[in-house]
């Protein structure tokens, strides 16, 4: 190439002015005093007029020379520089500039200029800075590699992950292997220039598995001519436990409701089902096909529950509750049900339901068998007892025909009275017998609990005042009707308040109270009846549940309580007592409501109408 | 020869129908008589004076008849008073317990023989005697009502429960 001392003279010529002005460079003439003393057109664009100013006035808007000056160094040794610096223009926007420095020697071979040549890099260190940040910070892994499969750059992530090793083999990096791997995307991206992409499963610097999916791109525009390959990477290692990891839940969770014996019924916001598991299906009778993403909840659901999700209530339980089958059949279920939600927006809901039908089932028959005890022991006590009413009839009988004998008027009157006495004993008896026989099953009906203990309480008022008994009567108010026989709850509370009134007339207290209470404690109703009498020794406690107990000699006859008892468990309820001896006694009927007996609907027959009416007057107590 | 004008027979029945009845066989058979309601009673009329005799109930209010055997096994004096156990509940839930205590033989004294109820006073007058050592003139009662009673006593005793509901069933149609 030939130097500019062979050129012809004009084109040296047009060198030493034209090019000065022309060259697409900023350029300055700087004296030894560091004062510009001459700038081309192109660095007045950029840094404004400069002839006269100091170099680093111009450069730099200082007002001293900068530390570490390379012109003030060039000058001194003649060396030719190179600055990478950073300047401002005459907008006053920061600019990057690489400067040039060369000294200019005169004829004794003394510096006394020096020329500063620079051009503007200020976009293009921006973009390398911007790409640079993007390519270690990119949350993503991105190697360069070389065609002998070797990383010449790697990011952060990289970095992090794998361990600083560039210049090592990328799949030693990656994969602590000392082999290419065998579907290696970076091998075909050489071999053609196209990209490829595949899953791989490295190991990181902690020796844990490391899923990602790579993508490999050639570094040309033109995917041709090139040395490097850009691998990037996605981690997928946790997304893919996540799912490993949902998928085992949703399996486990299919199992759970299918393989649960209680129905499971779910569904959306809108009371679409989405879940109706087999048990349900078995429940209701129908193929969960015809009913999921299909039917409504409140077409299988109790209404309760549905008003319970439409109000974005949060759970719901119903101990006793009723579903209807797709065959019509009412079906007695325990339901616990949850609405699903986020905040306050209803996600949708679920119910498991408990079949009670086999619970219900064995109710019943406990019940019944309860009963049949009950009638047979009492039967067998009934029998039992008429000996005693025999020894009265017989007793009568001998002190008449004693009387006769002996012609004594007094004894005769007084055996007679023996047999009237227990000729009227056999009549109550028999009424007795009657509420005992066989087959009587309370004739149910919605009633009135309170309702009920106001007629017994009017029935005994009169008594109780003549008795100089106060007969009190608290009720709870809104208690629900009871399907029970009101005619025989009434003889139970009669045969108790009748008691109790007894009670107090055997002590001599000032003030003498019979209390009867009404109330409901979790779905039991109670009916309660105190009163401040003799009450009862443990002896006494034990026996008056027993025929023919009694401790009213001749007043009672021992069957009162016996027949209280009897119908209380009838109507699947139970009788409680407490007494202490000269405080007073306290008689419980407990009826549970799930206990009672179904409503008889049917009319009530004839004989148990005329059995009713003995034994609900005339009653007198154990 | 003793006569039954020297002894005296306690009865102890909360029964007003059963105590006049026991009394009137008793009395009737020349027997000395006194009565008690109850235990307590009972107890009273044994401190009072010691009776020959004792015809007991045992299922009474205010001190059973298992109490106040107690009371009389604790007195030298009452101890070897004989006693005759007169229960409709030998055995049934209300007296079968006292009963089978009573008759276990642990009992140091006591009664050693009992009647159920409803008791034949031939039966009961005659047991007496025998105990006592006692002798009635006269013959057995062979009267119609008698009869009609032993027939009865028998009936009541094989009698199903059934059975027997319907009977009373039918005797309140009577009546």
């Amino acid at each position: 190439m030939p130097t500019a001392i062979d050129l012809p003279p004009h084109v040296r010529d047009w060198i030493g002015d034209g090019l000065f002005q022309h060259v697409p460079s900023s350029v300055i003439v700087i004296d030894r005093e560091l004062e510009v003393v001459a700038a081309n057109s192109e660095f007045v664009r950029v840094f404004g007029e400069a002839t006269g100013k100091h170099c680093y006035e111009a450069y730099k808007r200082r007002d001293r020379p900068c530390e570490g000056c390379m012109a003030i160094e060039t000058f001194e040794d003649g060396e030719v520089r190179i600055n990478d610096t950073r300047g401002i223009d005459k907008n006053g926007q920061p600019a990057h500039y690489v400067v040039h420095i060369v000294p200019v020697h005169n004829e004794e071979g003394k510096i006394t200029h020096v020329i500063e040549m620079s051009y503007d890099v200020t976009e293009s260190r921006f973009l390398q800075r911007r790409y640079n940040l993007l390519f270690e910070r990119v949350p993503c892994y991105v190697a360069v590699i070389d065609r002998d499969y070797r990383v010449v750059r790697a990011n952060e992530l990289v970095r992090n992950t794998f361990g600083d090793s560039a210049g090592g083999h990328c799949y030693t990096m990656l994969k602590q292997s000392n082999e290419r791997c065998a579907d290696c995307p970076a091998m075909k991206t050489f071999a053609d220039g196209g990209s490829y992409t595949s899953r791989q499963l490295g190991i990181n610097k902690q020796g844990e598995l490391t899923a990602y999916v790579v993508s490999t791109a050639p570094l040309s525009s033109s995917g041709r001519d090139f040395e490097h390959v850009i691998e990037m990477a996605v981690d997928v290692t946790e997304s893919e436990q996540l799912s490993e990891r949902l998928l085992r839940e949703a399996q486990f969770r299919r199992r759970l409701t299918e393989s649960a014996i209680d129905a499971l019924v779910a569904c959306e916001a809108s009371g679409t089902i989405n879940i109706f598991n087999p048990a349900a299906e078995q429940l209701f009778e129908v193929d969960a096909l015809q009913v999921t993403g299909r039917k409504q909840i409140a077409e299988f659901l109790p209404d309760e529950f549905v008003r319970t999700v439409a109000a974005g209530g949060s759970s719901l339980q119903m101990p006793e509750a009723a579903v209807v089958n797709t065959k019509g059949e009412t079906l007695p279920v325990r339901l616990s049900g949850t609405v699903l939600k986020e905040g306050d927006h209803v996600l949708g809901a679920a119910a498991f339901l408990q079949d009670l039908r086999e619970v219900k089932r064995l109710e019943r028959e406990k019940l019944d068998s309860e009963r049949l005890a009950a009638v047979g022991s009492t039967v067998a006590q009934l029998a039992h007892g008429i000996k005693n009413i025999l020894t009265g009839l017989e007793g009568g009988m001998y002190v008449i025909r004693s009387g006769i004998k002996k012609g004594s008027a007094e004894r005769t009157n007084k055996g007679w009275d023996m047999l009237e006495r227990n000729v009227q004993r056999i009549t109550v008896l028999v009424r007795g017998f009657l509420s005992f026989s066989k087959g009587h099953t309370p004739k149910a009906v919605p009633s009135d609990p309170s309702r009920i203990a106001q007629d017994v309480i009017e029935l005994y008022r009169d008594a109780a005042r003549e008795a100089g008994v106060e007969l009190i009567y608290e009720a709870e108010r809104g208690i629900a009707q009871i399907d029970v026989d009101p005619e025989d709850i009434k003889t139970c509370l009669e045969n108790l308040v009748s008691n109790a009134i007894d009670a107090c007339q055997a002590s001599n207290k000032e003030d003498q109270t019979v209390t009867v209470r009404v109330r409901e404690r979790g779905s039991t109703v109670v009916y309660e009846v105190s009163d401040n009498g003799v009450g009862m020794d443990s002896e006494i406690k034990n026996k008056v549940f027993t025929t023919f107990f009694t401790t009213k000699g001749m007043g009672g006859t021992g069957l009162g309580l016996l027949v209280t008892r009897k119908i209380v468990q009838e109507h699947g309820g139970r009788v409680e007592m407490e007494s202490v001896p000269e405080k007073g006694s306290v008689f419980r009927i407990e009826l549970p409501r799930q206990r009672l007996p179904a409503p008889a609907n049917q009319k009530r027959d004839v004989g148990r109408d005329s059995a009713e009416g003995e034994h609900s007057h005339g009653q007198t107590g154990g | 020869m003793v006569k039954p004008e020297d002894k005296t027979v306690l009865v102890v029945d909360d029964e007003e129908d059963v105590r006049d009845y026991l009394a009137t066989v008793l009395e009737d058979s020349g027997f000395s008589v006194v009565t008690a309601a109850d235990g307590a009673e009972a107890l009273e009329r044994v401190e009072s004076a010691i009776p020959d005799f004792i015809s007991l109930d045992l299922v009474m209010p205010n001190r059973s008849g298992m109490k106040f055997l107690h009371d009389l096994r604790r007195k030298q004096e009452w101890r070897d008073i004989p006693v005759v156990v007169v229960t409709a509940h030998a055995h049934d839930d209300l007296g079968k317990a006292d009963f089978v205590e009573i008759f276990s033989g642990k009992q140091l004294a006591g009664p050693s023989f009992y009647l159920e109820k409803p008791v034949n006073p031939d039966q009961y007058v005659g047991l007496i005697c025998e105990k006592l050592g006692v002798q009635i003139e006269g013959k057995p009662d062979e009267s119609d009502t008698g009869r009609l009673r032993s027939q009865l006593h028998d009936l009541i005793d094989q009698m199903e429960s059934t059975q027997l509901s319907q009977l009373l069933r039918m005797l309140k149609l009577l009546g």
